[in-house]
């Protein structure tokens, strides 16, 4: 199976968008995704992007095919970069049904830091979010 | 007491906020006064920062008058877009209870609105539960229980073996 993995461009954002939609129907939720292409064009290239992103790419003839070690080697370019930017380490979110991406990831080595530490996830959003900005201290 | 200002984090706070990230964190990871400088402060930030100080009359017991900080980011969410995340937040011990945690979020909160980001993501320790309190206090949304989100750790070690796969 022929693929390349390259760093995307503006006009990859439609395919981008198309593929995130794909995931949040995966992961039960398409009804959450707020953004769309024009939101990805303007956030990840303009001159101060707010993600960074790769895409993984086949020739026309290979059009639409499943393909085998594509996730691998995209996981393997991020790490890349993550180990030319020096980081110290990779950290990502996951549901607890997912099991076919627990499974992907804790194979790479993977803790899952909520079970062994406690970590949970917070947010602050909409209602919540102006409701803090605009009251004064609560204590 | 209640004399106090916020403030955006200039290079030459940079040894009182290592120290405050020490404080804060019991034992684990230990960051470095150079690395704090260049990532914070250098040509590309990787962290924004606020610090609470307080004038030299009311300094702690140690004679310092930088008393609380809170270090952020901004970051991308592929359903809803641009995000302020949370990283560190502390107050000496000392100086709490006189609102400066409540500002400190206030701020982000105001910061993470001009800036139209949809919404603000930290993480914290389950048996933290003061924190968890002031939070949710607050109307923040645990999604770790709400959602099932899990946080995974992939550390360098690791990285670096699927770096050469």
């Amino acid at each position: 199976m022929n693929f390349k993995i390259r760093a995307a461009k503006k006009d990859d954002s439609k395919d981008i968008s198309r593929l995130i939609m794909e995931l949040a129907v995966y992961e039960k939720m398409p009804d959450r995704v707020m953004i769309s292409y024009k939101e990805l064009e303007r956030d990840g290239f303009s001159s101060n992007p707010f993600f960074q992103c790769l895409v993984a790419e086949v020739p026309e003839e290979n059009k639409s095919k499943e393909g085998q070690g594509i996730g691998k080697s995209l996981m393997s370019k991020v790490a890349q970069v993550g180990k030319e930017k020096q980081c110290v380490r990779l950290q990502l979110l996951m549901r607890d049904w997912n099991t076919p991406s627990l499974d992907f990831y804790v194979a790479k080595g993977a803790q899952d830091l909520t079970a062994s530490e406690g970590w949970h996830f917070l947010r602050f959003d909409g209602e919540a979010l102006d409701k803090l900005a605009n009251e004064a201290s609560i204590d | 007491m209640a004399n106090f200002i916020l403030r955006k984090a200039e290079s030459k706070d940079v040894s009182d906020i290592l120290r405050l990230i020490k404080v804060s964190k019991v034992g684990d990871m230990v960051q470095h006064f150079v690395d704090l400088l260049e990532d914070g402060f250098g040509d590309h930030p990787f962290y924004h920062c606020f610090v609470a100080e307080v004038p030299k009359d009311q300094q702690s017991s140690e004679g310092y008058t930088v008393v609380g900080f809170a270090m952020y980011y901004f970051t991308y969410d592929p359903w809803i877009g641009k995000l302020l995340y949370l990283e560190d937040f502390y107050v000496m011990e000392e100086f709490r209870g006189f609102g400066i945690g409540s500002q400190i979020l206030k701020v982000l909160s105001e910061t993470a609105v001009k800036t139209r980001c949809s919404s603000m993501h930290f993480i914290v320790a389950e048996n933290n539960t003061q924190s968890i309190d002031f939070y949710k206090r607050r109307g923040a949304s645990d999604l770790s229980l709400e959602e099932g989100w899990r946080l995974f750790a992939i550390q360098k070690e690791e990285l670096l073996k699927i770096t050469a796969k």
